[in-house]
């Protein structure tokens, strides 16, 4: 089975920020794969592992995504390839028309995506990117087996689990509660130095910067408006409970 | 003149609350705007929705009757969408944030072509639509804006009160016809694994008493259940609650579970890492029970106790029920 996973590089969601002038800045500038496309490359290894195939990735970015890119090629994935561009300013629509133009004349069994992207939280990309490529698709997958030239995949969905048959070929974007993503070994550090990375460019998917125009922009960030400060209830617990349930029934009237 | 659509998710033979949210603010908008209500119901028997969507004011409701729809399967509720769309040719569709909705957004606007605001935590209709999405594990607000039309919206569980209209109305049914031969699927449903009959369901619940770490054991387990069933509450979890085996997946809240935003919101033993937070820091009221003085949770708490939730618990059930008996 030949499988290729859509990895984004995303700013570690952790890491110290403010708030300057509506745009978002960042203490120390740290990248890293998303916690989801590492589940996606995880889910993916290991299907290969129990039957054979292929794993490659697809980014899109500047020549800073290489070292995203490394990370994927170091658990384990075979080959990568580089789309160089600036999406700052892309929405998911633009990403999911680029990667249609780039799998339009490849042929794989399955794309993973992550289910979304840690740092803008759309989860829209790999459906978009589904629909485009007229792929039957799952999302949200925390299960995933393979069977008889199918996927069998697990999603977590609003009533309990989902368990769909996938006809290949497919799509499928993974959440992070069905794997822990490997941690890369030195060898496969090392490894991934010799792995091929393909560069591509926008004019050689020929995409024009006419299908390029998002349809939604970010306009500013603001900060989440502090919750009114708490109160810690202290004292013999008894008390202290009687007293949360005087408050919850009389201040807050909740109860 | 314009049409504002809202797509209404049914449970149990009634439209969801967070549906009705969404419509009570779609509503509040399309009156302003002097822009046409219309609702889209999708399910084998649709008619029967009609009656419970009079009180909130709708101008028209469009209904997809088909076998299909009968459980959650993208592939007919994305065709069944579309073809509402087609058929309402709105400015605006507006979608509660579920699971389900999650499942098809991004291919219903590429079908359809529109542009997609999804998770929003607030929006509003002006020169173009405008919208407020908790990014970044809700640890930062991103104020954006469609650029071009139509446009879908999926909004957060909570983020409204659902109200119905000063006086009903009624609606013009349409009935949209949908052409899906289910033998053509590519993706099919072999069955559905539910871990909480019989409860409360998460998204629909005005209490919630979520379980985290501290929670360690059956034992535990059974307080936090005791205490749910008491307050007719809704039981959620943490990851880590998850991963110890206590607590079935689809009772995750968070950045990758469920987002809820209830009146009343009791974390017992969560610490409150931001994965956690981001899916409940819309709650109203929110009380932290925890051994752990220092857990962040205290920070966004209306009310915290600093405790061993084996010792607190148990106290907290007793005094409930007094209370429930005087009165």
């Amino acid at each position: 089975m030949n499988i290729c996973v859509c990895i984004k590089q995303v700013p570690d969601i952790q890491a110290p920020f403010r708030i300057v002038d509506g745009r978002l800045q960042f203490d120390v500038e740290r990248y890293v794969l998303n916690a989801y496309d590492a589940s996606a490359v995880e889910g993916a290894l290991q299907l290969v592992e129990q039957h054979g195939g292929t794993v490659e990735v697809v980014a899109i970015g500047p020549a800073s995504v290489s070292e995203t890119i490394r990370k994927a090629l170091a658990m384990g994935a075979e080959r990568a390839y580089h789309i160089e561009a600036d999406p700052s300013d892309w929405d998911s629509a633009t990403v999911a028309t680029v990667l249609a133009a780039f799998f339009r004349d490849r042929s794989y069994d399955a794309i993973f995506t992550g289910k979304q992207a840690q740092d803008t939280d759309a989860g829209l990309t790999g459906t978009m990117l589904a629909e485009l490529l007229g792929l039957p698709y799952v999302s949200n997958a925390v299960g995933l087996a393979y069977e008889n030239g199918r996927l069998i995949v697990t999603r977590q969905g609003d009533a309990g689990r989902e368990i769909i048959e996938l006809a290949l070929p497919g799509l499928v974007t993974i959440s992070n509660d069905m794997n822990d993503p490997r941690i890369p070994s030195i060898r496969g550090i090392m490894q991934a130095r010799r792995k091929p990375i393909e560069a591509l460019t926008l004019s050689d998917l020929g995409l024009s910067p006419e299908q390029l125009r998002p349809r939604t922009r970010v306009t500013g960030y603001r900060p989440i408006p502090p919750r009114a400060s708490g109160r810690k209830l202290e004292g013999e617990p008894a008390e202290v409970v009687r007293e949360l349930v005087r408050l919850l029934r009389e201040e807050a009237r909740v109860l | 003149m314009s049409t504002y659509l809202c797509h209404i998710p049914t449970q149990q033979e009634r439209p969801t609350r967070a549906a009705l949210e969404v419509l009570t603010h779609v509503r509040t908008l399309a009156r302003r705007d002097g822009a046409r209500l219309a609702a889209c119901v999708l399910h084998p028997a649709a008619d029967r929705f009609v009656e419970a969507l009079k009180p909130y004011g709708v101008d028209q409701v469009y209904l997809v009757k088909h076998p299909a729809l009968d459980r959650h399967l993208n592939a007919p509720v994305l065709t069944a969408l579309a073809a509402v769309f087609r058929a309402a040719q709105p400015t605006l569709m507006a979608l509660p944030s579920t699971e389900s909705v999650k499942d098809v957004l991004g291919a219903l606007a590429a079908r359809v072509g529109a542009a997609a605001l999804p998770d929003v935590s607030a929006f509003d209709i002006g020169a173009s639509v405008t919208a407020t999405r908790p990014v970044m594990a809700a640890r930062v607000l991103a104020d954006t804006e469609a650029t071009t039309q139509p446009v879908l919206v999926s909004v957060r569980a909570g983020t409204y009160t659902a109200q119905p209209a000063e006086s009903p109305t009624e609606p013009e049914v349409v009935e949209v016809p949908l052409d899906f031969d289910t033998a053509t699927l590519r993706a099919t449903l072999r069955e559905v694994i539910t871990g909480t009959t019989g409860q409360v369901d998460l998204s629909e619940a005005d209490i919630i008493v979520a379980a985290g770490r501290g929670v360690r054991d059956e034992a535990g387990k059974q307080l936090v259940e005791e205490l749910a069933r008491e307050l007719g509450a809704a039981i959620g979890a943490s990851r880590a609650a998850i991963e110890a085996g206590l607590f079935p997946a689809s009772l995750q809240i968070g950045q990758t579970g469920k987002v809820v935003s209830p009146t009343l919101y009791i974390a017992v033993g969560i610490s409150g890492a931001i994965q956690h937070v981001a899916g409940m820091a819309g709650s109203k009221v929110i009380v932290a029970i925890n051994k752990d003085p220092d857990a962040p949770i205290f920070n966004i708490a209306t009310y915290g106790i600093v405790g061993d939730l084996y010792q607190i618990l148990p106290l907290l059930l007793e005094e409930i029920r007094r209370i429930k008996a005087e009165s």
